[in-house]
């Protein structure tokens, strides 16, 4: 288990190197200039090319690339090409604000989907087994820039009882992240019915259920744990979707997170910005999805290595 | 009719339902979907107009028939190309195991660790906003998750006893995969095919919220409903209408792929419970 | 751990009093000899203060100096006022502004203002109350650009400051920068015309529309301004709480030609698109007569404002007579009728360009409209890849941007002659304008400029943009400026509940 653990985060640090060159690559490859977003357009051509030089941008790519390593090698992410701050407070100060809301909406996600999952599969073909799904699927059909204002219309403006956006207590969080977590429920609800389902057909599930053991227990003790390995490795995809659907929904709320930095770093060309909000995001999404894995191995032995391999 | 070939066939009839209206858009729509009226802008349903009229004063009727072209083929082109590329690099992953597992699913990893959204600006900032391009990005990101489902559920199937036993007899790898894994991999791609395509109908509604989605005047459900978002409170009928549309799509697409995952099961004793 | 991650990061509890406006992208900088957007200058106004200050006609009037004369003509000496103080207390002399405008013009500093001060021979100070500025060429517009916020000596050594260290002698100080890239400020105690009433101003980041009148209907947001959706404005103004403030504006927004395509070089097509598009029906429908369609750039409370220029009423026969006139009527090949249109993924502008390829569609043309993240369009628009597009120029001052955007030797990057137009007798026009200082001449020059801009459609005059203010009822005493200015904030109080 440790060795796996071990051997995924060995792996994750070329994934994330990979992501980073992919980030770098991309922005040098969209048209849009920093210089132009900075300086305006009153400023004379040579002020233009005096800056470019300034910030490294008239160097070779392969030049700016090699530097761009070294930085990250250092733990040097730059400085924001807008701003001048140094890239890695921008970003640390940023973290909080997604991770505070990702784990909230993975939290409405799971609250809601389990049990409709669980309880759709124990009556399948039902009504309820239906309107579970169909309720959980509303929030998949709804666009989250298309429900997040509905929700601040309801519970906001309407009813008085929460914030309309911005970030600060808990009831600041509470709309972005069921914004958030409701388009998530609906997959995992959907992944959690479709995989309880199928370990139901298995034979130790059949033959628990054979040996007279209840519904409920069966689902419990048996098929629920099994049940939970897919359910978990989306569960670890869907976090890393979660970290890049916050763009939105941060733009939405007004919520001050990577997303949205991302996004203003892609607006002003800020391209050390943009390369640390990339470099966090997928940094994160490889943790999740290596903690996924982890957990999925200790779930089924059989994809453990060193399992009994057969050739 | 079993209770399952009931559900899919009332899935299909919705979707077909929906399928044909956007097909037959052209000739059933009461107006031409980019006819201006700048005079009755954002006018509610009435009788000249059945659903409303939008900012510009065009039918929002015929634009809800015209946009289903464009949002139900954005949605089936993505599926189907995601599910050829991700399905393909999967199963090879998952079979064959070892370097190649690793190296591919480190490709995966990469894509998937990368936020879509970026790769979808950029691609757009490149090549310009249109249908293609939105399907184009749209698969890229999406092929990476049914590369690591199926290489998930190849992997498990592979230490399972009967592909043991097939490779055991000697079967070539290429058999043991199409004859035994496969048939297996479809319940699961399917479920999450179905959802990839409501899925894609959707963000290609989110693309639309950047304004990367189809470029005007052509009317695509996610677009209307981006351009109708900033009257939820004074016009609602514009974001309704495209709204009820999507969520009437991605049902009838999810219970399609639930019903038929039931019909198409291979496994008996889906039934436990009777 | 939610509740810890939220104890982290978060936004500070407004403290009571406190004005809070939404803004719609982050005042970046407030270093005044750097900004280059709107609400980075917006912000940085309330927070420095400048030797002079443009008023509504767009004439430079007294700031920080009282008074000033022009012994030579290239040479000018403000007199600064005697009760000019930093927030801080400390007083500002001659010095300061020295060492502001050397760091401005310091090419090693990179200050985006340094070729508008490219006239600037030299600053000095004759005595702590007395700065001489002695230019290297006559330039009319030198007082409009004096308005550049003045820095103490000892910060104006480095390059843009971080927004916590600007100091000015403006109204307000800098308490802190929000998470959201927003902005806190303070009455500054020392302020040199009395402390505002307001004790506290925070700027929020809320990047969408909707929630920014959202936030306004809910109460925690008391200003906005010029970031509305025009049809949200009716039912904003029905609640009790708020109230809609419209004035004229000088935002003027156009439609862009690149005359490197030769259909467009050619006047009657110009002409022909100007009489195409219904600017009037496009105000009132669209833009819910929150602008009035323009002649030109100058707006008409500009002092060299000239009104009696060709105008281009809605009139469909006439545009597709001049069509058919330069070769693109119905008989024309469908390429040659074909144009594409660039603009922004913003949703108005978007739906402003749905309109236009509606009306030029009206007079047989086909309009491809594209619209790209603004990174991309506005690079695109720069390098002249373009054959039309729409935008806007903002804060318009001084009529010399005649020069930079007109003249044929302005073409980026040099300047923002960004469609090639070239006509001689502009070029000659806007040479002379340049070079004389007398007022008159100048007013009749551009006088000028204005009927053959109107005449020869170098850009086709879309609209000037009203001032638009959605605010609370508590907020008493602010007067909207014409170019959206928010200095009055000085002088206004955020009554009780």
């Amino acid at each position: 288990m440790t060795r796996l653990a071990l051997r995924r985060v060995f792996l994750a640090l070329p994934t994330i190197v990979a992501a980073a060159t992919l980030v770098f690559l991309l922005v040098h490859v969209v048209p849009g200039d920093p210089v132009d977003v900075m300086l305006g357009e009153s400023a004379a051509p040579a002020d233009r090319e005096a800056l470019r030089h300034a910030l490294g941008l008239d160097r070779p790519l392969l030049t700016q690339y090699g530097a761009f390593l070294t930085g990250l090698a250092t733990g040097d992410l730059g400085r924001s090409l807008v701003s001048g701050e140094p890239v890695a407070r921008l970003v640390a100060e940023r973290v909080p604000a997604t991770l505070e809301l990702t784990l909230g909406a993975l939290v409405v996600a799971i609250v809601i989907a389990l049990p409709l999952g669980v309880l759709a599969a124990a009556r399948p073909g039902t009504w309820i087994d239906r309107a579970a799904v169909a309720f959980a699927l509303l929030g998949a059909a709804m666009p989250s820039f298309w429900l997040g204002p509905l929700l601040i219309i309801g519970f906001a403006i309407e009813l008085h009882v929460l914030p309309v956006s911005g970030r600060g207590g808990l009831a600041h969080l509470v709309l972005p992240a069921c914004t958030l977590g409701l388009g998530m429920s609906a997959i995992l609800t959907r992944m959690t019915r479709a995989s309880v389902l199928e370990c139901v057909g298995e034979d130790y599930v059949r033959t628990a259920r054979a040996k007279g053991v209840g519904r409920v227990g069966v689902l419990a003790r048996h098929a629920l744990a099994n049940a939970l390995a897919p359910v978990v490795t989306i569960l670890g995809l869907q976090f890393g979707a979660l970290l890049a659907g916050t763009v939105i929904t941060e733009t939405i709320f007004a919520w001050p997170g990577v997303g949205r930095l991302t996004v203003e770093g892609i607006q002003a060309r800020d391209y050390p910005v943009l390369q640390g909000c990339i470099l966090v995001i997928a940094a994160g999404f490889v943790l999740a999805s290596t903690l996924a894995d982890v957990v999925n191995a200790a779930l089924d032995p059989r994809t453990r290595p060193g399992a009994p391999e057969v050739r | 009719m079993t209770p399952a070939s009931r559900r899919v066939g009332a899935a299909a009839a919705l979707l077909l339902a929906l399928v044909l209206a956007a097909v037959a858009a052209p000739w059933i729509a009461p107006e031409d979907p980019t006819r201006q009226d700048l005079a009755a802008t954002l006018a509610p349903p009435s009788r000249g107009h059945l659903l409303g009229q939008d900012k510009l004063g065009r039918d929002i009727l015929s634009r809800v028939l015209h946009g289903g072209r464009v949002s139900l083929i954005v949605g089936l082109a993505t599926v189907a190309s995601s599910l050829v590329v991700g399905g393909a690099v999967g199963a090879v992953a998952g079979y064959a195991g070892g370097w190649l597992d690793d190296l591919l699913m480190r490709v995966v990893d990469v894509l998937l660790a990368f936020p879509g959204l970026l790769l979808a600006i950029a691609l757009t900032a490149v090549l310009g906003a249109s249908v293609q391009n939105v399907v184009l990005a749209l698969c890229l990101i999406g092929w990476t998750g049914y590369a690591r489902l199926t290489r998930g559920e190849v992997h498990r199937l592979r230490s399972r006893e009967f592909v043991e036993a097939a490779r055991a007899l000697g079967a070539p790898d290429r058999r043991i995969l199409w004859r035994h894994v496969v048939p297996l991999l479809t319940a699961p791609l399917l479920v999450q095919a179905t959802f990839g395509m409501a899925g894609a109908i959707v963000a290609e509604a989110s693309l639309s919220f950047l304004g990367l989605g189809a470029q005007p005047p052509t009317a695509s459900w996610g677009a209307m409903l981006n351009d109708g978002r900033a009257f939820l409170l004074v016009a609602p009928h514009l974001t309704i209408f495209p709204g009820l549309a999507i969520t009437l799509a991605v049902l009838a697409l999810n219970f399609l792929g639930d019903g038929l995952r039931d019909l198409l099961d291979v496994r008996p004793a889906t039934d436990l419970w009777r | 751990m939610l509740c810890v991650l939220s104890c982290r990061g978060a936004a500070p509890p407004v403290p009571p009093g406190t004005l809070v406006v939404a803004l719609e992208s982050a005042p970046a900088i407030l270093d005044p000899r750097y900004t280059t957007d709107a609400n980075s200058s917006l912000v940085s106004a309330l927070v420095t203060r400048g030797l002079t200050r443009v008023n509504e006609r767009a004439e430079a009037g007294p700031d920080l100096a009282e008074a000033w004369q022009q012994p030579a003509p290239l040479e000018y000496r403000f007199t600064l006022r005697a009760d000019a103080t930093f927030a801080d207390g400390t007083p500002l002399t001659a010095t300061d502004v020295v060492a502001t405008y050397r760091s401005v013009l310091d090419p090693a500093l990179r200050s985006p203002k340094r070729e508008a001060l490219a006239a600037v021979a030299d600053v000095v100070a004759a005595d702590p109350r007395t700065v001489v500025v002695r230019l290297h060429a006559t330039t009319a517009a030198f007082l409009e650009t004096a308005n550049l916020g003045i820095l103490p000596a000892a910060l104006a050594h480095h390059g843009p400051l971080p927004r916590e260290e600007v100091v000015g002698a403006g109204p307000f100080r800098v308490v802190g920068t929000l998470p959201d890239g927003g902005v806190e400020l303070a009455a500054a105690a020392a302020s040199m015309d009395g402390t505002p009433a307001l004790p506290r101003v925070r700027f929020r980041v809320i990047p969408d529309g909707t929630v920014r009148a959202l936030e306004l209907a809910s109460g925690s947001v008391h200003l906005v301004q010029n970031a509305l959706e025009p049809d949200l404005l009716p039912w904003l103004a029905r609640r009790p709480d708020l109230e809609l403030v419209i004035s004229p504006g000088t935002t003027f927004q156009y439609l862009g030609m690149n005359f490197r395509d030769p259909r467009l070089a050619d006047r009657r097509v110009r002409q022909a698109l100007a009489y195409a598009l219904d600017r009037e029906a496009m105000v009132h429908r669209l833009l819910r007569d929150t602008a009035r369609p323009a002649t030109g750039l100058l707006p008409p409370s500009h002092w060299a404002y000239a009104g009696d220029v060709a105008a281009y009423p809605h009139d469909r026969t006439r545009a597709t007579a001049l069509l058919a006139e330069s070769g693109l009527g119905p008989d024309a090949r469908a390429a040659a009728r074909r144009f594409s249109y660039k603009t922004s993924t913003v949703e108005l502008r978007r739906r402003i360009a749905e309109v236009f390829q509606d009306e030029l569609g009206m007079i047989g043309l086909s309009v491809d409209v594209r619209s790209y993240e603004w990174a991309t369009f506005y690079a695109d628009v720069r390098r002249g890849d373009f054959q039309l597009y729409a935008l806007a120029w903002v804060g318009v001052a001084d009529p010399d941007v005649y020069y930079r955007i007109f003249h044929s030797s302005m073409r980026p990057p040099q300047g923002n002659n960004r469609g090639a137009y070239a006509n001689a007798t502009m070029d000659a026009l806007l040479e002379a304008a340049r070079a004389t200082l007398d007022r008159e001449e100048r007013r009749r020059l551009y006088a000028e400029v204005q009927r053959l801009a109107a005449d020869d459609l170098p850009v086709i005059p879309l609209w000037w943009a009203d001032n638009v203010v959605v605010k609370s009822r508590r907020l008493t005493g602010f007067v909207p400026a014409p170019d959206g200015d928010l200095r009055s904030l000085a002088t206004a109080r955020l009554e009780e509940r």
